[in-house]
């Protein structure tokens, strides 16, 4: 007989273990629904984990998906382990892209070195300019900062579409929704000749280790994690709360604004109306999958970011539509939330000896 | 007709802890059963057996002779088994008859006859169609009772029911109870309170640590051999010697308001009181009545008019708790689970909590973890927390420990004023004692206490001036010598 029982203290193992058995379990279900489709299983999950990042361009798009999703995830990270639910990073992101766009059109034609890192900054001041929004919302008005951010990811992206529709529209573009190329100087260098992976990989890596130090070596981090466990607490404390979440939403913006800044300065080189394949809300199931430690979040990244590409291909060699990849996203996270419940209970088996 | 209720052998463990261990226990209508133990003894969870909330692990329950299945709070209900808790299951915002008609499974017309009858019968006075959260602690236990007594229950029984109640009302409360048993309804009273006890109840049945210790009739019984038994050992009163206070004022509150925007926070009007070194300010009243909001303000958590305090000369009103502990303030608030420490992380970083400027617990704004380390373990021996273990997480120590590192916590920077909201809430008697003692040890070194307590014995116990919060207003404020626990009831009625 098995007999459920709640654990005296959350297993640290098991921490750690719950994201890959959350995998597992999506990959087991994902079999599951290719045969309900009339594919067969194996075949199709091979094409939808395997064979996209069989080769060397494979790879590099595995990291070039990446990269925005850890960035941002990263940030992320900040918010929710203070207990504020930035839901807009998509928001933020795009209105990163928007300023470091607009700012690399300044520069259009022109070249110089110090374009870029002025590129860099103003995508970062762009995120950072919208989560303040919900942030000064939430800690002087009392908002809810979920609705107020989800919301402004709406605005952000009727902006875009206004931009680069209207008035920065390319001149020459034919009315095609996108603007001028940017200067070479204003674009991130890529890696590798022929590959799309681009410098924006060393501004997630560093985010990464950024972040690790902030959240277990200062005062900021320590605060922080008081602040989520709880508010009360950290009242008592006399830590400055409504800065701290302030802080934490800029922090947050600004990782979803470099990683807009990646997505336009890298391959791409303009603003055009769909800079994200949902990164921004992606990066939320990475946060979580990774456990908010800088760590797992670089291999949540990874695992999620071949959803995206094994959408594709088997949107290509399968026929299957590329949203397949959203479901496994889905799946991950209602695994991930369902696996949790073993953190805090175990199944023992009774009976079995005599 | 007679009725027999019969716990047998009943077992039940947690993890880590026996609650119940072979605990066999009988009741006959007609007398009222004291179930009497500390905090932690199992009583409790004793009477969420009976009343169907847990399930045993082993044993049975009969109720005449018939063997119950308690799988269930309504399985206890349909076999006439009626249960008050010590909170209230009350929906605030809705009328007392509603609340009443929710379980109830009779026709709306019938039961407004039925509790009329029963208001009538045991002297009642609520009106039905006023919402919940407008009844007095007393009104809103009584709505609890009518609930029980619609179903026309065999067994009441009442847990821990005078904690919320004025002394007036539990003297209410006792003759409602003496009438119900008289009638036949079988009464088993829940409480660690010995003089209740003595006072209500005809057999008493003590339990410790999940065990029954004795089971006697209250005649044979006084509140000394009750208190040992529910100890297990002999306890040493602590008194305080008096002494003479300096007559140097350390605390000034003028003229203090709070009007909270929540409507279930309490405002605060008009608070004045001043504090001398060396000195203790009792602050008693019914819990609810504003004592949590006047932590938070003299705390700094909520912030009030920079002149509204002044401490050690200085204003200090619009400071927050960091900075008022920079003036040699401390705080040691009522919630020790969800305030005053984070059971998650460890001893040491809870001590890191208390971050006054001279700890270099943080330096350039980075953890300086061995100086946390090296305090913590000062804390853990100065203050008897029973633990090597400061990396262990802060859940693991029991009530009593916990409280102990959190006062061990506030009190490492010789503080000259610390406020404490009550300490010594679900301490069992030991960690009680030791806190008191501590709290006897500050005033003796001059420096000065305010304990807003809800326990009047232990107001008693360490005051050496008392006020009574009511409704947001501080009576005036009298020598503890001049107060007995009757005067301080009728003021946290809010009598004169």
């Amino acid at each position: 007989m098995i007999k459920i029982v709640k654990r005296d203290q959350p297993s640290r193992a098991i921490f750690f273990l719950t994201p890959v058995l959350a995998i597992f379990l999506t990959l087991v279900a994902g079999g599951l629904i290719f045969y309900i489709l009339g594919f067969k299983p194996f075949e199709a999950l091979k094409f939808f984990f395997i064979v996209p990042i069989a080769d060397k361009y494979g790879f590099s798009e595995l990291l070039l998906k990446a990269t925005p999703l850890c960035l941002i995830a990263i940030g992320l990270s900040f918010c929710f382990k203070s207990n504020n639910w930035n839901i807009g990073a998509e928001g933020q992101l795009t209105f990163g892209a928007i300023v470091s766009g607009g700012v690399a059109l300044l520069f259009y034609e022109q070249e110089g070195f110090y374009i870029l890192p002025i590129v860099i900054l103003a995508g970062a001041i762009g995120g950072m300019l919208y989560a303040s929004i919900p942030a000064i919302l939430k800690t002087y008005f009392n908002t809810n900062e979920i609705l107020v951010s989800l919301m402004l990811v709406y605005v952000s992206k009727l902006i875009l579409d206004y931009l680069v529709v209207g008035p920065w529209s390319n001149p020459e573009g034919f009315n095609f929704p996108e603007t001028r190329q940017f200067s070479d100087s204003a674009k991130l260098p890529l890696l590798f000749e022929g590959l799309r992976i681009h410098a924006g990989i060393f501004l997630a890596l560093a985010a990464v280790v950024i972040s690790w130090f902030v959240f277990y070596k200062t005062y900021l981090g320590f605060q922080m994690k008081v602040s989520g466990f709880s508010l009360k607490t950290a009242k008592y404390a006399g830590y400055k709360g409504k800065k701290m979440i302030i802080l934490v939403f800029l922090i947050s913006g600004a990782c979803a604004g470099l990683a807009g800044v990646g997505e336009i300065t890298g391959p791409i080189g303009q603003l055009h109306r769909e800079i994200s394949p949902d990164y921004g809300f992606t990066a939320i199931i990475v946060a979580f999958l990774g456990r908010l430690h800088p760590v797992g979040i670089i291999f949540a990244s990874l695992v999620v970011a071949i959803t995206y590409l094994g959408a594709e291909t088997a949107q290509i060699f399968m026929q299957i539509p590329k949203y397949t990849g959203q479901v496994f996203q889905g799946m991950i996270l209602f695994f991930l939330l369902a696996s949790d419940y073993l953190l805090f209970f175990k199944f023992k088996f009774i009976g079995s000896k005599k | 007709m007679n009725t027999n209720l019969k716990i047998s052998n009943v077992t039940k463990i947690y993890p880590g802890c026996v609650a119940n261990d072979n605990v066999s226990l009988e009741f006959n209508s007609g007398k009222i059963y004291a179930l009497l133990g500390e905090n932690g003894a199992g009583k409790s969870t004793l009477v969420k057996i009976l009343s169907g909330v847990i399930i045993p692990d082993e044993g049975k329950i009969y109720l005449n002779e018939n063997n119950l299945k308690l799988n269930s709070p309504l399985d206890a209900k349909k076999n006439d088994i009626g249960m008050v808790f010590q909170h209230f299951n009350l929906f605030e915002t809705l009328s007392v008859f509603e609340n009443l008609i929710i379980d109830s499974d009779e026709k709306r017309e019938g039961l407004r006859e039925k509790i009329d009858t029963i208001m009538k019968k045991y002297n009642f006075s609520i009106d039905l169609d006023i919402p919940v959260l407008n009844l007095s602690a007393g009104q809103k236990q009584k709505v609890e009772i009518i609930r029980s007594l619609i179903r026309n229950p065999k067994v009441l029984i009442m847990d821990e029911p005078t904690s919320v109640l004025t002394e007036q009302e539990t003297s209410e409360l006792f003759l409602s109870l003496k009438q119900f048993s008289e009638e036949g309804i079988l009464i088993i009273y829940i409480t660690h309170k010995l003089k209740e006890v003595m006072q209500l109840c005809d057999e008493v049945a003590v339990m410790r640590r999940g065990k029954l210790v004795s089971v006697s009739e209250i005649k044979n019984e006084n509140i000394e051999s009750l208190a040992n038994k529910m100890v297990g050992q002999n306890l040493k009163t602590i008194k305080k010697t008096k002494e003479k206070t300096s007559s140097e004022q350390l605390i000034k509150i003028t003229n203090l308001n709070f009007i909270s925007d929540d409507p279930f926070e309490t405002n605060l009007s008009d608070i004045n009181f001043s504090v001398n070194r060396g000195e203790c300010l009792g602050i008693a009243g019914i819990s609810g009545n504003g004592q949590s909001e006047l932590f938070q303000v003299l705390s700094g958590e909520i912030i009030s008019d920079k002149n509204s305090i002044e401490f050690n000369k200085n204003y200090i009103g619009d400071l927050n708790p960091q900075e008022r502990r920079e003036y040699l303030m401390a705080f040691s608030p009522e919630d020790r689970l969800e305030q005053a420490a984070i059971p998650q992380m460890a001893i040491f970083e809870n001590v890191a909590l208390n971050n006054f400027k001279s700890s270099n617990f943080f330096n350039n704004g980075l953890i300086n973890e061995s100086k946390i380390k090296e305090h913590s373990k000062k804390i853990i021996s100065d203050f008897n927390v029973n633990t090597d273990n400061i990396d262990l997480k802060s859940q693991f120590l029991s009530g009593g420990n916990l409280q102990k590192l959190i006062i061990g916590r506030e009190l490492i920077t010789s503080p000259d004023l610390l406020i404490c909201f009550n300490p010594t809430w679900g301490l069992d008697v030991g960690a009680i004692n030791y806190i008191h003692e501590t709290l006897i040890k500050i005033n003796e070194q001059n420096k000065s206490i305010i304990l807003i307590s809800t326990d009047t014995d232990e107001l008693l116990k360490l005051s050496d001036k008392i006020s009574v919060i009511h409704k947001g207003k501080l009576s005036k404020i009298m020598n503890a010598e001049e107060v007995t626990s009757e005067k301080l009831g009728i003021l946290m009625g809010g009598g004169n």
